[in-house]
């Protein structure tokens, strides 16, 4: 009997721990279900040998430039450009940040994946476990949950703070909290792709979207710290006419 | 050092659309708000100070003017984060070299800033030895 009571609770014991180790692995490994996962990582080119380097009509150009409300015009209108943030070294944020021309570094670790930005030292999370984000996690890059589907790796972003050029950084166009970026991104080759969705109710009347791609970075390449001066960020502002006294 | 100021808008229709970089410019903000694209001013002066950090390294040179007063002369580079993968280091541009410069000057009324460079050792040699000195599209910034 008692010989009996302890083999059954071997039994339990193994089934518990058994239990345990499947939930531990389905936190770090969040994407078992056999979804196809494509090799992202590496150093990325986003400057002029990838792409169109950016402007007031790149990536956002006659075809897909977005539907603003009235509301959207009307900052849009008031804004001058040395009101930006950026001019006191405040990074990019999404959609801005992908289009930049510099370079990125993307890392896949089972349970996230790690985009940095050569650009002001930006390094985005995107959490593949399932978590989800609280109030304290609003910040300028947001925040970004994924998931493998098809060979390719769908990213959402919420959370966002209020950016009053949050848009891009030449046309004025501001974000709310409300924004919502999804992205994808797919191989083709060796050049690594995105398509990214923007949408914000605030200022938008119906979503806006750009495809884009990176190449391979050169042989050697080494990202090196941005370290934005605050001086060097704001030398050229006194050279702008303001309409405002 | 003398100043030479060329405001001429029928040159700056012929160049207009032709960027003057000896280096690459890379976007950090449009230049149209800060620099006039339809102007055009040369400078010769001598190097006072050079800012060689992000997002953008920046040039002070001092100029003499008409009156043979020193005037100081801000010039805005590239990103150093990719000037220093073509050679360009924090030395590369000495207190007391003189340089040659041509590029869009500043809007605001009496402001002396430049964009969108050219620029040579007074020589007209390129600022880097062994570089080039050659008139490129310029990517919009």
């Amino acid at each position: 009997m008692k010989s009996q009571g302890f083999g059954k609770g071997k039994v339990l014991c193994a089934a518990v721990l058994s239990l345990l180790v499947w939930h531990d692995s389905s936190q770090v490994n969040a994407q078992t279900d056999g979804a196809a996962i494509p090799d992202l990582s590496g150093l990325w080119d986003g400057g002029g040998r990838a792409r169109p380097v950016n402007g007031v009509d790149v990536p956002w150009t006659a075809e897909n430039f977005p539907v603003l409300n009235e509301r959207a015009i009307a900052y849009q209108q008031v804004f001058e450009e040395i009101i930006a943030p950026k001019y006191d070294c405040q990074p990019a944020s999404s959609p801005a940040v992908q289009y930049d021309p510099y370079n990125m570094q993307v890392t896949q670790w089972p349970d996230r994946v790690l985009f940095r930005y050569e650009k002001d030292d930006q390094l985005r999370t995107v959490w593949l476990d399932g978590r989800e984000p609280k109030s304290i996690d609003f910040s300028n890059q947001g925040f970004s949950v994924g998931r493998y589907e098809d060979g390719a790796l769908l990213v959402t972003t919420t959370h966002f703070l209020f950016d009053i050029t949050g848009f891009d950084d030449y046309n004025g166009i501001p974000s709310s909290s409300q924004k919502v970026v999804t992205e994808r991104y797919w191989m083709e080759g060796e050049d690594l792709h995105v398509t990214l969705t923007v949408e914000d109710p605030m200022f938008l009347r119906e979503p806006a979207s750009y495809t884009t791609r990176w190449i391979p970075a050169r042989e050697g390449y080494v990202l090196s710290a941005f370290d934005c001066d605050a001086e060097s960020a704001r030398a050229s502002v006194r050279f702008f006419p303001s309409k405002y006294k | 050092m003398s100043t030479k100021r060329l405001i001429s808008a029928a040159l700056a229709a012929a160049t207009a659309g032709v960027a003057l970089l000896m280096t690459p410019v890379l976007a950090h903000h449009a230049s149209g708000p800060f620099y006039d694209p339809d102007k055009r001013v040369e400078i010769e002066g001598t190097v006072k100070r050079f800012v060689f950090k992000n997002p953008h390294a920046f040039l002070f040179v001092d100029v003499a003017d008409a009156a043979g007063a020193n005037v100081e002369w801000q010039i805005e580079l590239g990103a150093p984060v990719s000037l220093q993968r073509t050679g360009w280091t924090p030395e590369t541009l000495p207190m007391g070299m003189v340089v040659k410069v041509t590029g869009q000057p500043s809007r605001a009324e009496g402001s002396t800033g430049i964009c969108c460079v050219r620029m040579t050792r007074q020589d007209g040699s390129p600022v880097l030895s062994g570089g080039r000195v050659e008139e490129a599209v310029q990517p919009p910034r």
